[in-house]
């Protein structure tokens, strides 16, 4: 599904260099639900990124579905993040003067699909996330875990076929972390991959694999 | 795609409503100056030279300063309409001014002595009886043709053909009145006309200059020197793009006449006076054009400001949109369409603000003028084409500034 070979991302601070990601070889098999654990400062935030091609490796190469994605220019990566990739921030990301509905809607208008595809595929991805009811809705009249409910739902709206999360339950209270937890075990029992990031030990459980992460490199 | 871009500009124009309308301001009066000024002089300058050329696009006007010792006569001016192959018609024309005494009233006129061919040349029209003929100038009778203020003025009325009308002592009996004139220049001033045939009033002057019995005053009309000549008359071109044409043919014919002395007369070209007119209205609608246009410039700049601050404050929208898939051109496009969006309505409102100024304006000045100042068609088109080239203009670089963000950093954007 997709692989990372000796990926390398360096930052320069003034003088010093940072290595955010130092020689990082990581390998996710179609099917999987991967669980990234880290500190913070740790890399797993650029590795995320990585995987969601909205950066690029320094060094290194990442192959995603096979093909290698370091040559692919900005307008390509772009089309990858649209088609393939689902993305599930900590902080929403949801746009404000949008409705839940149009914000679902968001990734098909980018993709070009047609107004009567688009509401079909509003209405699977609002149902599967329990949120059709609310979808006239803007974002500052429901609670996180909707917010949360309806980050997933632009995340799956397009069929991706990798879920990505960042500390998708960071900003939620433990029992509406659970629920979206629940969320993504449910989505991954119907075949989804998924790789979520989390410094929660207990969020980490649920997923099938763990993988440890400081300083920018694999340790477990 | 473009139709969502529009609604998402519609959106954050509307979330923003005060902001908009103030950048939309600069866009509204700088139309609004372009609109009004524009249609104000165009519609003035339409009126002038409706004016112009409704005294004849085909017309000469000739006037003998030096005859050389030898007075031109009709049978001169006959012969040059002869020889020409581009003018139609010449009327000589002799001006004085003589006092109509009608009951206890009395009224100054303008008398004009010509023949047949003016009523031809300019173009006039009779309410009532009929025109000078060949006949009433053969025979010297004394009669004279009204124009209709004059008939109005005097009498209340214009059905007075077959009364007499003293003018200066000398009873004239009244063959026809002209037709109602419309128009900037006769409602200038007060106009007066009397029409009698040219060899009456050439023997009327004479006769007042000579003999002094008569209270009639030659002035600068055709036996003003006291020898009877021609010194001023009036040519139409066959046709009035012939103008210049007739011209040359003329000049060459007085030169032969007036011994080569180009000084000793001059004629005057009605459709030179109108394209003077023309250019004059011309440059003031283009100058004032660019004074409107400056002002749609500073709008402009207006609209490019307040869409770097929109960018600034949407960056974490731009990485959204990034990462879900938007490409640089829909967020160029997304951003150009909101300058676009905000220059258009700014126009449209512009334009709405502008029919008002030009109907308040009609309804007080233009009421007690024939002027009316209406829309110029071709202002509003480059109105509505110059707001939008201000909006893709000043819209551009804040958009492309927008659709160059790297998501992570527009993500990360507090």
């Amino acid at each position: 599904m997709l692989q990372l070979v000796d990926v390398y991302k360096i930052y320069h601070v003034g003088d010093e260099e940072v290595r955010a990601l130092d020689g990082v070889s990581l390998a996710v098999g179609a099917g999987e639900f991967l669980g990234i654990v880290g500190p913070s400062g740790s890399g797993k935030s650029t590795l995320m990124h990585i995987l969601g091609c909205l950066d690029t490796a320094d060094f290194g190469t990442y192959y995603l579905d096979g093909r290698p994605v370091e040559f692919y220019s900005e307008s390509q990566l772009a089309t990858v993040r649209n088609e393939q990739i689902g993305f599930v921030f900590q902080s929403f990301n949801l746009i404000g003067h949008m409705t839940i509905a149009e914000n679902v809607e968001l990734p098909l208008l980018y993709r070009g699909t047609k107004a009567s595809e688009r509401r079909e595929l509003v209405h699977e991805a609002l149902s599967q996330v329990g949120l059709w009811e609310r979808r006239s809705h803007r974002p500052n009249s429901v609670s996180g875990g909707q917010l949360q409910r309806a980050a997933i739902a632009r995340a799956i709206v397009t069929r991706p076929s990798l879920l990505l999360g960042d500390e998708p339950t960071g900003n939620l209270d433990s029992r509406t972390g659970h629920e979206i937890m629940e969320l993504f075990c449910e989505l991954n029992a119907r075949g989804r991959t998924i790789v979520l990031i989390t410094h929660d030990q207990s969020i980490a459980k649920r997923t099938n694999r763990v993988v440890h992460i400081r300083d920018g490199k694999v340790v477990a | 795609m473009l139709a969502q871009s529009v609604r998402t500009a519609l959106a954050a124009i509307g979330a923003n409503k005060m902001r908009a309308f103030l950048t939309m301001l600069g866009i509204i009066i700088g139309v609004t100056a372009l609109v009004v000024l524009v249609s104000l002089v165009s519609s003035a300058t339409r009126a002038v030279t409706d004016e112009i050329s409704s005294l004849g696009n085909d017309l000469l006007s000739v006037t003998i300063r030096d005859d050389k010792g030898k007075p031109l006569k009709s049978a001169d001016l006959a012969q040059i309409a002869q020889d020409s192959t581009s003018i139609s018609l010449i009327a000589p024309v002799s001006t004085s001014s003589a006092t109509a005494k009608q009951g206890t009233s009395t009224y100054s006129l303008t008398l004009t002595g010509t023949t047949n061919a003016y009523f031809w040349i300019m173009g006039s029209e009779l309410a009532e009886g009929r025109f000078l003929l060949d006949a009433d100038l053969k025979n010297n009778t004394s009669v004279l043709v009204l124009s209709y203020e004059t008939a109005d003025e005097i009498y209340g009325r214009t059905d007075v053909v077959g009364l007499e009308l003293a003018l200066d002592g000398v009873k004239y009996l009244i063959i026809g009145v002209l037709a109602e004139e419309e128009g900037l220049m006769t409602s200038m001033g007060d106009n007066y006309t009397a029409y009698v045939p040219y060899t009456v009033l050439e023997r009327a002057t004479s006769a007042a200059s000579g003999g002094g019995a008569s209270g009639m005053s030659g002035a600068g009309g055709g036996a003003s020197s006291g020898a009877s000549g021609i010194t001023s008359f009036y040519a139409a071109a066959k046709e009035a793009d012939n103008i210049d044409l007739a011209e040359a043919e003329l000049t060459a014919s007085l030169l032969g006449l007036l011994k080569g002395d180009e000084d000793a007369f001059s004629i005057r070209n009605n459709n030179s006076l109108s394209e003077t007119m023309a250019s004059v209205t011309d440059t003031f609608a283009l100058l004032l054009g660019a004074i409107a246009g400056i002002s749609l410039l500073v709008g402009g700049i207006g609209i490019m400001n307040i869409m770097l601050v929109s960018v600034t404050e949407r960056t974490r929208e731009i990485g959204i949109r990034k990462a879900v898939g938007a490409k640089r051109l829909a967020i160029t496009l997304q951003f150009l369409i909101e300058a676009l969006v905000i220059c258009l309505i700014g126009c449209a409102l512009g334009i709405v603000f502008s029919g008002i100024i030009l109907g308040v304006v009609n309804l007080t000045v233009g009421a007690d003028s024939s002027t009316t100042y209406s829309f110029s068609p071709e202002v509003v088109i480059v109105a509505v084409g110059f707001s939008t080239f201000i909006g893709v203009a000043f819209g551009l670089y804040p958009a492309n500034k927008a659709a160059r963000m790297h998501p992570i950093d527009a993500l990360r954007f507090e």
